[in-house]
């Protein structure tokens, strides 16, 4: 049953309960610093009931713990709440449907940019995210990216957490070349990866149109170089001295990749991973638990360590995250209650709680949120704590919009990359394609 | 091998002894022959044809280890089969209750297109009022519409109606695009059924309905058959209407549903969505072999005058 009354919430189911328990007996370990700042009023209308749409959990305690949550919002205000839950790749569609009719849920849990594509059908929430940021130690950059419309101070979607995919490999093929972990540099980590193809242990990064890892590669390979699609105005930037080296880049470093990676989609790393065909990939944190779950892979876990995006030129580390990202809809009849709603889940006897279920899949928004029990839970997952706390987005460097998604679903990054790592194009023809397909989506 | 050579080969059958002879091979034809012109292009055909199934069904009973390894297990074989993705998909999901949903809407959207589609169609092809022809085409062009961009639009609909996360949104959306196919289906098949049976029952008094429900539909079951069998396959594996007008999970259908519960970020659950769609493509291959002899019918030629 996914409607959560008052004798709902109060007869939690057993799953439910003991997976709250749980993380709240772990989040009690957690000291969640928390300044005393007012709760903005929201006075929640009289018969509010709410709904939301949220992305499929990655693991079970996510959803048993988030309606759990729910059920609590339910017991203190009387709102009553329904959660449902679709697939990744289906959560755009079904927005696009609820923004376009102005009817349906409530509240959405979309994808990273997916607020500013349907920004002018939202409520803002810059009442609560202000109070989270002022009470939590404040917004981590990407969360402020995502969460603020370009060019003003107004919150349009309220990030609840993000997943990066850094370096995973394989601890005994990196020793056994010779290193103990990946150079931070392009010339040391083309070595490497010469290195582990020699072993017989070769590398593999997805080339082909892959939503998460294919984009993740591309936009690592370029900006790592200082390169980027677009300028801080929205100009298409791509054409540039920077994104030619970094072409030239993949043209040595491609021969080092285990065959068949410009046909890889997102799922492709994780199977060459786990059948020992790949040594080193990106990938978020699902291949290490998908690989430790299963008694058969787990010695691949045991095996495996994560690791940073190498820096390139750059000081920092050159990468991006998913990121979950709620929006409230103007139809909605109750946006006082949603919007208490999406606050109350945040605050920390909800979400730290939330994210201790999620194993650190999920990384917070919220600075404060760094000392939560999670992420002491597993050495190998610490790595993941600061996935919000960088300063790239996909479109990077211009304004979050519908052209840089756009351009992102076109995988006009991701092409240009293949089309010089299978030999179709020369660096420089790729570069100026990119252009010309950036130009035709950025025009508006 | 060449016709004159097999002329001469091929051995002359034994009139007189039936029991003995070959009644299959005509004196032209050889055993090599058949095989060569026959049997080899039939089996390419059914392993072609067949080759899908077999890998969703291996798929189903592998453990994910096999799965995933391809060097060290065949990956056209099962080492060692396992009842896992079943049971994670009968007993850990919903799936019995996507099936009854999705069985539910397939078959009340099948019968309402068919009946929409047979008065259609009678309409248009024995009616003949005057410009039935252009509405015959319109309903065509209504089916080249690409559901991609319909679904914006049918959702606004939807919503109006009260319809939207219920199943009647699907029932009544799917005829959209059943409907035009099957009318189209049917206009063939009633064009084939001979104009002077319903003067005769005309002569005799019978009214357009009686004739309609007396004499065409009894001679049109095959055609009637064999469009509820596209109407039924359509409907079963419908995906972006499902996707966007249900939205709680347990209304879902079984293409969304599987997908919903079974790939969870870039983990896929191959097994269980094997499983999944094995289990689903049944009732399909069930429904469709007991009318195979009508389905094939109605596309070979219906009435003969």
């Amino acid at each position: 049953m996914a409607i959560i009354t008052r004798r709902r919430a109060l007869q939690l189911g057993a799953a439910g309960a003991t997976a709250l328990a749980a993380a709240e007996r772990a989040a009690a370990q957690s000291r969640i610093p928390a300044a005393d700042v007012p709760a903005p009023n929201l006075p929640i209308e009289s018969g509010a009931t709410l709904r939301m749409l949220r992305p499929v959990r990655f693991v079970q305690p996510d959803e048993e713990v988030f309606r759990a949550n729910a059920a609590k919002f339910t017991q203190a205000t009387g709102v009553q709440v329904r959660i449902d839950f679709v697939g990744w790749e289906d959560i755009n569609q079904q927005t696009a449907v609820t923004a376009n009719t102005g009817a349906g849920p409530d509240l959405i849990m979309g994808f990273s940019d997916a607020p500013h594509i349907y920004a002018d059908k939202l409520i803002e929430v810059t009442d609560i995210a202000e109070y989270l940021g002022r009470k939590y130690g404040g917004w981590l950059p990407l969360a402020r990216k995502y969460g603020i419309r370009h060019g003003t101070q107004n919150w349009i979607g309220l990030p609840f957490g993000a997943s990066s995919g850094p370096l995973v490999y394989r601890k005994s093929a990196m020793t056994e070349v010779g290193f103990q972990r990946a150079p931070d540099d392009h010339a040391g980590f083309l070595d490497l990866c010469r290195k582990l193809k020699a072993a017989n242990k070769p590398a593999g990064f997805a080339l082909g149109n892959a939503v998460g890892d294919g984009n993740g590669f591309a936009n690592w390979l370029v900006w790592s170089h200082g390169g980027y699609l677009v300028d801080e105005d929205g100009k298409v930037a791509i054409n540039s001295r920077e994104t030619v080296a970094a072409l030239n880049y993949l043209r040595e470093l491609y021969p080092t990749f285990v065959p068949g990676t410009i046909a890889w989609g997102d799922i492709s790393n994780n199977r060459a991973y786990s059948a020992s065909e790949c040594w080193l990939t990106a990938n978020g944190v699902s291949l290490y638990f998908s690989l430790k779950n299963d008694p058969a892979t787990r010695p691949i876990a045991e095996d495996s360590e994560h690791q940073l995006l190498p820096k390139g030129v750059l000081t920092q580390h050159p990468m991006s995250g998913l990121t979950l990202n709620a929006m409230v809809f103007r139809h909605s009849r109750f946006p006082n209650a949603a919007r208490a709603f999406l606050a109350f889940m945040m605050e920390a006897e909800q979400y730290d709680p939330w994210l201790i279920a999620n194993l650190g899949y999920w990384a917070q928004p919220l600075a404060a949120y760094k000392d939560s029990a999670v992420w002491t839970s597993d050495p190998k997952v610490a790595i993941f704590r600061d996935s919000m706390n960088n300063e790239f987005w996909n479109g990077y460097k211009g304004p979050i919009s519908e052209a840089s998604g756009q351009a992102n679903a076109e995988y006009v990054m991701v092409q240009m990359c293949a089309s010089v790592a299978s030999g179709q194009a020369t660096p420089e023809a790729a570069a100026r394609e990119a252009e010309r397909r950036a130009r035709r989506i950025f025009r508006r | 091998m060449s016709d004159a050579a097999s002329l001469t080969t091929a051995p002359v059958p034994q009139a007189s002894n039936a029991a003995t002879a070959q009644p299959e091979t005509m004196s032209w034809d050889s055993r090599s022959r058949r095989m060569v012109v026959l049997w080899l292009p039939l089996a390419c055909f059914v392993i072609i044809l067949l080759f899908p199934f077999y890998w969703m069904a291996i798929t189903a009973f592998k453990p994910n280890a096999e799965l995933y390894d391809y060097k060290t297990y065949n990956p056209f074989l099962i080492g060692s089969p396992t009842l896992a993705h079943i049971r994670l998909l009968l007993f850990e999901t919903s799936y019995p209750r996507w099936l009854t949903t999705t069985m539910t809407v397939a078959v009340a959207s099948t019968f309402l297109s068919l009946f929409a589609s047979t008065l259609a169609a009678y309409a248009i092809q024995r009616l003949r009022f005057r410009g039935s022809q252009y509405v015959g085409l319109a309903i065509y062009l209504a089916y080249l519409v690409p559901p991609s961009i319909l679904f914006i639009p049918l959702a606004t609909m939807v919503f109006q109606l009260g319809l939207f996360d219920t199943p009647f949104a699907l029932i009544l959306t799917y005829p959209t695009f059943l409907i035009p196919f099957c009318t189209w289906l049917l206009i063939g098949y009633f064009k084939s059924i001979p104009y002077e049976l319903e003067e005769c029952a005309l002569i005799d008094g019978a009214t357009r309905v009686q004739i309609l429900t007396k004499i065409t539909l009894p001679l049109a079951v095959p055609g009637l058959i064999s469009a509820g069998i596209f109407s039924f396959t359509l409907s079963w594996n419908e995906f972006i209407y499902a996707l966007a007008f249900i939205q709680s999970s347990e209304k879902k259908t079984v293409p969304v549903a599987i997908l919903t519960e079974l790939v969870t970020g870039d983990v896929y659950q191959w097994g269980a969505l094997m499983a999944g769609s094995l289990l689903g493509s049944l009732p399909v291959a069930i429904f469709y072999s007991f009318f195979v002899d009508y389905y094939v019918s109605s596309l070979t030629g219906a009435v003969k005058e």
